[in-house]
């Protein structure tokens, strides 16, 4: 089911956390929001949950299934939530953790125990974590409790999935192993999801559509590849990974354009092939991994990231402490800057 | 693997003999010696003048009131003790640091104090003495004062014990409750209830000790009517003012008998509460990760 939000505001006694913002989540589409902390992204995924109210405004509207949810309380919405977390209820079973969701719905529509086993089992097997139904939470590992966290979500067969951080509390190789399997699961059971994440390299590897935002508002849209490739603003060039600040020659009396190159888009050389390359010393070179990182310093720039593969670096024979020539291949500039 | 997590002693054995022999003198002299001296003053005079002592008319009177006390201070405890823990842990409001020193005030205030509030509140010349009186209401120098006034000094007890662990609990798992669809009450009983609910039992067991024990505050709003103002502790002080020692004694080990019932009630919670709360055994299964 698609999610269609308007005009969401929302300021708290201090701040304001979303100015206007208007979001469209496609039926079965995996969307992330993206941004620094304080970006607002959370707040605007416990306002489609119903965990936060926006702003008074009678413009403002969240559409699930294009119908208005604002006016549904949290527990009427039937969205599924997996939080940083975990959340999970403390003093029951993995197995009665999942089965919450079915065991207090109102007894009419409640199903029957043998159905409700076969549907918690069902789950079970689909977070492969059949042979712990009975052990608590407290003796799981972490990416065990954030899978039972998805099961249980999953269990009142949600209009939508909304994740907030769900890897954020695990430590990276776990994230890097689940972030592979959320993708698979997704790609099974095609649920509508949003994941809120701070995490870029995340947010490439599993959205299929990527809502960078900053300060409230969202900067950009856009498949992971065309935020990458076609940032819309200085805020995602240098929010999407790292990237190395030139400023260009200005012409006539205008101001200097800024240049945003990341380090694969540059190019060390022994002689400079034209007028515009930057003379830099090495200080640290990193060979280790499946490219070469190297640190520069320049007279107008602290620091240059230069990365290349293990054969440039070899035919460069590069050392730490030279001088050498560094050129732009290819940079991005931003009309106004911010 | 077995990994023992105790560690040596390396103090020498006089000095570990001698930190030991001291406590142990300094229990038995201050604790354990006054409980056995109330228990063998009490049968001074033989049994039968114990059971004569403690079935008299106003000792059951004494022992009435103060178990009807303790039974209504704690259903009202509860009440507020839960509410309060619940918005002081789950909500932020304006006032809340207000309500926070508010609940700590009868640990602060000396129950002599918290007995005179209540006498200048309620008494016949109070502000709402007069009014209640004309309505047919005794509270001053009657039960409900000294119902009032055994609430006031206990009500720190349930909140204090809850808050804590309430913040700490977060509101997470009663935000997951609501949006897998539990309703209000749903989620207090099934999520909010369980996890806190060893806490909220030993709240009750404290704030029952010192409502049974409370002497000052009672003193002062009771007006010592015997067989029906009087509760054990009252009880105690006039018989023992009348020199009546063995009786005062007698009385004095049921009020004793309450504490250690208490006491073991407390220690068997504590022993459950370890024994769920134990680090679940592993078994080396853990290796299935993520």
């Amino acid at each position: 089911m698609s999610i269609d939000a308007r005009h969401v505001s929302k300021s708290f006694a201090n701040y304001v956390a979303l100015r206007d913002v208007a979001l469209h989540v496609g039926q079965g589409e995996l969307v992330a929001l993206l941004g620094p902390s304080g970006s607002g992204k959370t707040t605007l995924l416990r306002i489609i949950a119903g965990l936060d109210t926006p702003d008074p405004n009678p413009e403002t509207s969240v559409n699930v299934d294009g119908q208005d949810i604002l006016d549904r309380s949290a527990s009427e919405r039937r969205v599924g939530f997996v939080f940083q977390h975990y959340a999970l209820f403390r003093h029951m079973t993995v197995f009665e953790n999942i089965a919450f969701g079915l065991r207090v719905r109102p007894r009419k529509l409640r199903p029957r125990e043998p159905e409700l086993r076969g549907k918690v089992n069902e789950l079970l097997e689909l977070i492969q974590l059949g042979r712990w139904s009975h052990h608590y939470p407290s003796q799981l590992s972490g990416g065990q409790r954030q899978r039972v966290a998805l099961a249980r979500a999953l269990a009142i067969e949600p209009s939508v999935l909304l994740l907030d951080e769900p890897f954020g509390a695990l430590d990276a190789k776990v994230r890097q192993e689940l972030r592979r399997w959320l993708r698979t699961l997704h790609a099974k059971i095609a649920v509508t999801s949003v994941l809120v994440t701070h995490d870029q390299e995340e947010a490439l590897e599993v959205a299929d559509r990527i809502v960078i935002m900053n300060q409230g508002s969202i900067e950009q849209t856009g498949t992971p590849d065309e935020v990458f490739h076609n940032p819309a603003s200085e805020f995602v060039v240098t929010f999407l990974g790292n990237v190395n600040l030139f400023h260009g020659r200005g012409e006539g009396s205008g101001q200097a354009p800024r240049l945003f190159v990341r380090p694969h888009e540059l190019d060390i050389e022994r002689f400079p092939s034209n007028s515009d390359s930057v003379t830099a010393r090495i200080q640290r070179i990193q060979s280790a991994g499946p490219i070469v990182r190297v640190e520069l310093t320049s007279d107008q720039i602290d620091s240059i990231t230069v990365e290349m593969t293990h054969e440039r670096y070899r035919e460069l024979t590069l050392k730490t402490g030279e001088t050498v020539f560094v050129k732009v291949r290819e940079a991005k500039i931003f009309a106004a800057a911010r | 693997m077995a990994i023992t997590s105790r560690h040596r002693h390396s103090e020498p054995v006089w000095m570990r003999s001698l930190f030991i022999g001291a406590s142990v003198v300094f229990v038995g002299l201050l604790i354990l010696l006054p409980v056995i001296s109330v228990f063998t003053e009490a049968f001074r005079k033989g049994v039968a003048f114990y059971i004569t002592s403690i079935s008299d008319p106003l000792a059951m009177s004494a022992l009435r009131l103060t178990v009807v006390t303790a039974a209504v201070t704690l259903a009202a405890n509860l009440i507020f003790g839960l509410a309060a823990s619940w918005l002081i842990a789950k909500f932020s409001f304006r006032g809340r640091n207000v309500l926070l020193s508010l609940i700590d005030l009868p640990f602060a205030v000396s129950p002599v104090i918290s007995g005179l509030v209540f006498v200048l509140l309620f008494g016949a010349q109070g502000w709402f003495g007069g009014p209640l009186a004309n309505h047919g209401i005794q509270v001053i120098f009657a039960t409900p004062g000294v119902i009032l006034a055994t609430i006031f000094v206990t009500f720190p007890f349930i909140a204090r014990e809850l808050i804590p662990l309430m913040q700490e609990q977060g509101a997470e798992e009663e935000e997951a409750a609501v949006l897998l669809g539990a309703s209000g009450w749903q989620t207090f009983r099934r999520v909010t209830l369980p996890n806190i609910r060893w806490a909220l039992v030993y709240g009750v067991v404290l704030a029952n000790a010192r409502a049974m024990g409370e002497f000052g505050a009672v003193s002062v709003v009771s007006g010592h009517i015997r067989g029906r103002t009087n509760t054990l502790p009252l009880h105690v002080e006039i018989l023992y003012n009348e020199y009546n020692f063995s009786a005062a004694f007698a009385v004095a080990s049921l009020l004793a008998l309450l504490a250690l019932v208490t006491l073991v009630a407390k220690a068997a919670l504590e022993w459950r509460i370890r024994v769920e709360e134990r680090p679940a055994v592993m078994d080396g299964v853990m290796e299935e990760v993520a």
